[in-house]
């Protein structure tokens, strides 16, 4: 399989404020948010960042998507590096976050062409993938009501479908069912799946258990941003569940469960 | 290219079809005019007498030739009357002035005239009076105590009469006036609209282009839109100019509908019918119209900048009214009605913008003065666009919540 990510000695820091110290109840003026962080993803495999909050999942998702440089390493998508060229990597990738938002004036309809054309995808191209795309999510009857009209549920669906109109070699989640009811959930993991199919790498990030088991080949652990662990689902679980291994990597890291 | 016409379709688009926000960029305009034209009458309406007004007026002392003194005749027009004293004591009368029942009452020493004949100022003795009570909460007693002042004044003048200033001339209608003000109707209007017109434009850019541009930048970095669009392919600097044309022409029509309000509103405001716009050709719009696109993408970028540094919209309009008392601040040296020759001054952001809206609006325009004021808008503007895409571009700015 050809190796479509390759992610190499990411390190990230962030500059804590008072206030964060405070809230962080110590005087570290700077946190290690990605240590050293090394993984490969393959074309039309879903690799799934399991870790605890904090952990670093997020930051790393984010300079893969670009919106962050790392202080220092780099990753490559298809031979791309993220932080030389950040532009074309962007062409590549879909990104997909819980803080990433549509604007609530706008329709479903307008924001995917609007979005297609930004990553200059031709009209005819837009009106097909989209009218794919509206059918299968469910979209198609509420394609000209206001975001600010649908549902929690509605507006996460829209969003992915935006996050893939440009066809992006990956896709990259953060989260992706957080928040979701059961219904809209369970059609987000679907897709993943069909995504996978289509011959697309996903790259997920997740605290979610059951999510990990049932979607992901790959699985990297990451707990306090350092790489605990990096192999196949089969490989990880052919022991035990990875809930356990999980738990138990996480109190040989120092961490506590209360 | 073809990517900032698309972003600069969409900001138009939310801007101008959103039944909300299209009512907020006309209703400014419309309630100046509705502002300013109520201001107006109510402002004519506590100045003005009826003109079926009759003004009462007591007399102490009635002299006997006071009817016969050109001076005096005011007080023997249709509209005044002079009511007899009958019983009612000093303190009644005063009452009634009070009151508002009575206009004034006018108090000449005893044998007034003959004293005033015989007056020596050189004696040293004090001078025969009169005395005139009026209530300066009554339009009506003011007006006629006004009169009656510039009448005695007068009167007092042609006592003397040792020379006469301006004294006043009866024109082929036979209305006495003082047609010594050479300046023409035109030149008078012209320095109403140098003194009012150059502030309230800036101030109307400035609060247009604030409450646009923070809701586009500093509202889609809060709503977390900002991080979506930052994930696309587009260049920086072309979601920057984007942003900025797009801003601006909102923000440019946002003003025109304050311009438009306050231009209608004027007449109104003045009560005056002789404001006239017509010396004005279309030169001077366009000329004023390219000083105010400058001026608006100053205002754009600059709130731009400070919205991308917030962290809420709140902070950014915090910032931004900061910066609207500085610009109010520059907006009031127009209101001398004076125009700054001083090229040098012209290198002044914004305040070079007041200095060419006067310069063009009292027609004494300055090519090179005028040329200064647009590069130099357009050199800060490029570099504006420069920091907000580099701004867009920096994690510490963007996702600094």
């Amino acid at each position: 399989m050809k190796e479509l990510l390759i992610v190499e000695h990411l390190k990230k820091t962030f500059k804590l404020s008072k206030k964060q110290q405070k809230l962080e109840q110590n005087k570290i003026k700077v946190k290690t948010a990605v240590d050293d962080l090394s993984f490969k993803a393959y074309q039309g495999e879903i690799y799934g960042l399991l870790g605890p909050n904090g952990a670093g999942k997020t930051t790393t998702l984010r300079i893969l998507s670009t919106l962050i440089k790392p202080d220092s390493g780099d990753a490559f998508i298809d031979g791309i590096s993220v932080v030389d060229n950040p532009t074309e990597i962007r062409k590549n990738i879909g990104f997909l976050t819980s803080e990433l938002k549509l604007e609530d004036f706008f329709t479903p309809n307008y924001l995917f062409d609007y979005f297609a054309s930004l990553h200059n995808v031709e009209p005819e191209v837009i009106l097909e993938r989209k009218n794919k795309l509206f059918q299968k999510f469910g979209i198609e009857e509420f394609k000209e009501v206001k975001v600010s009209d649908l549902s929690t549920g509605m507006k996460q669906k829209v969003s992915l479908v935006i996050s893939i109109a440009h066809d992006p070699k990956i896709v990259i989640f953060d989260e992706p069912t957080n928040g979701l009811d059961i219904i809209t959930a369970k059609t987000v993991t679907d897709f993943l799946v069909e995504l996978r199919d289509l011959g697309k790498t996903i790259i997920l990030s997740t605290h979610i258990f059951s999510l990990v088991e049932k979607l992901c080949d790959r699985v990297g652990i990451i707990i306090n941003g350092k790489m605990i662990l990096d192999d196949t689902l089969s490989n990880i679980t052919k022991n035990d569940s990875i809930e356990n291994v999980f738990f138990k990597l996480y109190e040989e890291q120092g961490g506590v469960l209360i | 290219m073809r990517n900032m016409i698309t972003i600069i379709k969409k900001e138009l688009r939310r801007f101008f079809t959103d039944k909300r926000m299209l009512m907020s960029l006309i209703l400014p305009g419309l309630m100046i005019f509705v502002m300013y034209s109520f201001m107006g009458d109510i402002m004519s309406s506590t100045l003005s007498v009826d003109e079926d007004y009759t003004y009462q007026v007591v007399i102490y002392n009635l002299p006997d030739e006071l009817p016969n003194n050109a001076y005096f005749s005011i007080l023997y027009d249709d509209d005044v009357e002079i009511q007899p004293i009958g019983d009612r004591d000093d303190k009644q009368i005063r009452d009634l002035i009070t009151n508002k029942e009575l206009d004034l009452l006018i108090v000449f020493e005893e044998n007034f005239f003959n004293k005033v004949s015989n007056y020596d100022s050189s004696s040293g003795l004090p001078a025969p009076t009169i005395e005139v009570f009026y209530n300066s909460t009554k339009n009506e007693s003011t007006t006629l105590f006004s009169t009656l002042n510039l009448v005695i004044n007068e009167y007092e003048g042609s006592l003397i009469n040792k020379l006469d200033l301006n004294p006043p001339k009866i024109d082929p209608n036979g209305n006495l006036g003082y047609p010594y003000d050479l300046s023409s109707d035109e030149s008078k209007s012209i320095q109403f609209i140098v003194m009012l017109i150059p502030f309230l434009l800036i101030t109307f850019l400035y609060t247009g282009a604030m409450s646009i541009s923070i809701e586009s930048i500093a509202g889609e970095k809060e709503r977390g839109t900002i991080a979506t669009l930052l994930s696309t392919p587009v260049k920086r600097s072309e979601i920057a100019i984007g942003k900025i044309v797009a801003l601006s022409t909102v923000s440019l029509v946002s003003a025109g509908s304050s311009f438009i309000g306050l231009m209608l509103s004027i007449p109104k405001l003045t009560q005056s019918s002789e404001l006239s716009l017509d010396f004005y050709g279309i030169e001077t719009y366009l000329l004023l119209l390219i000083v105010l696109i400058s001026t608006i993408l100053v205002f754009v970028v600059l709130i731009s900048i400070v919205s991308a540094f917030s962290k809420s919209t709140k902070e950014a309009s915090s910032f931004a009214s900061i910066f609207m008392i500085v610009n109010m601040l520059i907006g009031i040296t127009s209101l001398t009605g004076n125009v700054n020759t001083n090229t040098a001054a012209y290198f002044i952001p914004i305040y070079n913008s007041v200095q060419s809206i006067s310069s063009i609006l009292s027609l004494d325009f300055n090519a090179l003065n005028f040329i200064i004021t647009i590069l130099v808008n357009f050199t800060i503007v490029s570099i504006g666009v420069f920091v907000l895409s580099k701004m867009f571009d920096n994690e510490k700015i963007m996702f600094n919540k």
